[in-house]
């Protein structure tokens, strides 16, 4: 009884895990998919950004002594200002273009940002040495990094749902998204659309980085890693799907969490891409996508 | 304007895969590109032929070749071999040089990756055309190499490398090991958990030639003594998230847990067995835990930490404390185990150069094959018929409090070890 009752909690907890993984992917699946639905721009470089944000934390965290939370008041912002230099000088003069041009573009900027980071702050890793240690709930162990990513990937991506629901500018860019050509004939500016899509993707994604400096190591190369699990969230929650998007990020968090619990951690680094196959053969449009 | 609206969620998969590919691909392309600290021959002068210039007369620098992992993931210890690479050519150089003639230590970045490194040097020796070579970082990168030092008939001082498997196929004549061998490495590790009675044992490693030479050697070992092995797992090169696998590990009830690791995978096990509230009465880690750097990056979690080493800075070899105070000069930092290694290895070349008196490959191998020598590191270099080290001195370190202390074996130890490691929510 006892071996079936730990068997459980064991399940439970790798469960947990994952899902607290998952908000974070989250986070980065969404910037990448906002950006894409309003520009038809699949940014290559989304995980560099990511890998800037947690640089950033680490460097803050480290020679300051700053909480990575608090980093975020300025990494958030810091990460949109960016985005938005990037939009305005790089990307605006892809959008549009056959569709190589941008992969391209986004493709040298993420070798240019890598290239920098490897020169600037060296290949050594990295890791920020706050909230290590676990609080114990009914024989659980939750890592407290983990939690603390969690609630903070979780309230930004609802801010960011809520503003797009609700807020006149949030509908704004959803219209672009939906269709340029009208949102441009109904009076929307789109190219600050556009510059405010580009800068809130990156945020997003520097956010991501700053949690998940906190959980893994950091360094230069680490965003393809992460870039592979947006593209398969993507596939899987459905292109354009912000609700899918999240389900898909959650999902993918479980079932490596499971998939690493079950067979092992090389086959848990193969899910993403797994998935990414099986729904391109199954279901093209992803779970939560419409079909054309 | 117009043509923008005809892309589908098709057209997005077709991409995304598209784009996947391209990293892909890339990743490899990379490799290529990049080139270390290399220095370029100086245009109009003379190349000396390969490997069989015979020193006499020519005043041109003697070179040497190698590529070192400064890249990627084992980018941190590489540094240490580079450097110790470096600071031997410095001291060489202010002592006359080699033969008489100056050396020029050629180094090259293999990005941590196989046939990076097996490429650069074939370039090394038929472009360069390097006189000697001294051996990469890594287990995996020099298997790879090996087959080039073969083909072109260069020894190899494996500076960097120890998995059995380098030598136990007994066909390579020129590659020479510089310390004990991987699977060798948990010896002190696993008698001193079977004299604490401990009777379970879990391994895990990553998935490349040394870490998995490690780990299949702890086992065996494990099992000699006794010892239950209760889980045996591998994760990939560049890992990260190792926390179902802790969980396993702690729902198996492993009072030991040996990581067949290197820097980076070391720290993560610490860190995530931390989170989840995992507590080992031991733990130990191959590469990582007897590196500085896994305090500085620990604190005190590093505690309690047990690691094989092959070298500390206290030991009283021939010419070590020497060689501290050097390393430190140059570098501004405390030489690690595979410093020492670099510098052990360059110091039995030298010797081999030495002896011969020429820049003859055929007779450097037969000396580098019978040769006896004391050098930084404990015990001698010996090497067995196969080119294995056997003369060489393994160690076990534990951290306690800031520093390092050798615990094992008696006639190096400094200390004794401390144990059982206290549970995570009872250190202060």
């Amino acid at each position: 009884m006892v071996g079936a009752d730990a068997g459980a909690l064991a399940l439970a907890q790798v469960v947990i895990s994952g899902l607290l993984l998952g908000a974070v992917y989250a986070l980065l699946a969404i910037g990448l998919n906002l950006i894409f639905g309003v520009m038809r721009v699949i940014n290559i470089a989304h995980g560099e950004l990511l890998m800037l944000g947690s640089y950033a934390t680490f460097w803050l965290f480290t020679l300051w002594g700053v909480n990575p939370i608090v980093s975020l008041v300025l990494v958030l912002p810091a990460m949109f200002l960016l985005g938005a230099l990037l939009q305005r000088t790089l990307v605006d003069r892809v959008v549009g273009q056959p569709l190589l041009i941008s992969l391209l573009l986004t493709f040298g900027l993420s070798s240019f940002l890598i290239g920098v980071a490897l020169n600037l702050w060296t290949a050594n890793y990295r890791s920020v040495p706050a909230f290590s240690g676990s609080i114990v709930v009914g024989g659980l162990a939750l890592s407290i990094s983990r939690v603390i990513a969690f609630v903070v990937a979780l309230a930004i991506t609802l801010a960011v749902w809520y503003f797009l629901r609700t807020t006149r500018l949030g509908k704004a860019v959803r219209a672009t998204s939906q269709n340029t050509e009208v949102a441009l004939v109904c009076g929307i500016d789109v190219a600050r659309i556009r510059l405010l899509a580009f800068g809130l993707g990156t945020a997003m994604a520097g956010a991501a980085g700053s949690l998940l400096a906190v959980i893994y190591t950091v360094y230069p190369e680490m965003g393809r890693t992460f870039l592979m699990k947006a593209f398969a969230i993507i596939v899987l929650g459905g292109l354009g799907s912000f609700g899918g998007a999240f389900v898909g990020a959650l999902a993918l968090g479980v079932a490596e969490a499971l998939a690493a619990f079950a067979w092992n951690t090389q086959i848990a680094e193969a899910v993403a891409y797994a998935i990414f196959i099986g729904v391109l053969f199954v279901r093209p449009s992803g779970l939560f996508g419409v079909r054309e | 304007m117009g043509g923008r609206d005809g892309l589908s969620r098709r057209d997005f998969l077709r991409l995304a895969a598209g784009a996947g590919g391209v990293v892909a691909i890339a990743g490899c392309g990379q490799s290529a590109a990049q080139t270390g600290r290399g220095s370029q021959p100086a245009a109009g002068q003379p190349a000396p032929a390969a490997g069989q210039s015979g020193g006499a007369a020519s005043s041109a620098p003697i070179k040497v070749g190698a590529s070192i992992s400064t890249t990627g993931s084992n980018a941190r210890t590489g540094l240490y071999q580079q450097e110790a690479y470096l600071l031997w050519e410095k001291q060489i150089n202010a002592r006359g040089g080699l033969l008489g003639r100056p050396v020029q230590m050629i180094i090259r970045d293999d990005q941590s990756d196989p046939s990076t490194g097996q490429k650069l040097y074939e370039q090394l020796i038929t472009d360069d055309k390097v006189d000697l070579i001294l051996g990469p970082y890594s287990s995996g990168v020099t298997q790879a190499v090996a087959t080039v030092a073969e083909k072109y008939r260069y020894p190899m001082l494996a500076a960097g490398a120890s998995a059995s498997d380098l030598w136990s196929r007994g066909d390579r004549k020129y590659l020479f090991g510089v310390y004990s061998i991987a699977e060798s490495y948990f010896t002190g590790v696993v008698e001193i958990a079977q004299k604490e009675g401990y009777r379970t044992i879990a391994v895990v490693s990553e998935d490349t030639l040394f870490p998995k030479s490690t780990a299949n050697g702890t086992v065996k070992l494990a099992q000699d003594k006794g010892l239950q092995v209760v889980v045996q797992e591998q994760y990939p090169q560049k890992v990260a998230d190792v926390s179902s696998l802790i969980q396993k590990v702690k729902a198996a009830n492993a009072e030991v847990l040996v990581g067949g690791s290197y820097l980076p995978d070391a720290l993560l096990l610490t860190r995530q067995a931390k989170d989840l509230d995992y507590n080992p009465k031991l733990l130990a880690f191959s590469v990582g835990a007897a590196m500085p750097d896994f305090g500085e990056s620990l604190g005190k979690d590093a505690d309690y930490v047990f690691g094989p080493s092959m070298w500390e800075p206290e030991l009283n070899t021939p010419g070590n404390q020497e060689f501290v105070r050097a390393y430190m000069e140059m570098f501004n930092r405390e030489p690690d185990y595979h410093s020492a290694a670099g510098y052990s290895a360059c110091q039995v070349l030298e010797a081999a150069v030495n002896a011969v008196g020429a820049l003859d490959n055929q007779r450097i191998r037969d000396w580098l094959s019978s040769a006896e020598m004391e050098t930084v590191l404990p015990g001698k270099y010996k090497v067995d018929a196969n080119g294995m080290m056997i003369g060489h001195d393994a160690i076990t370190v534990q951290w306690q409090g800031p520093n390092k202390v050798i615990v094992w074996p008696a006639k190096y130890a400094q200390g004794t070890y401390k144990l059982p490691t206290p549970a995570w929510s009872q250190r202060t």
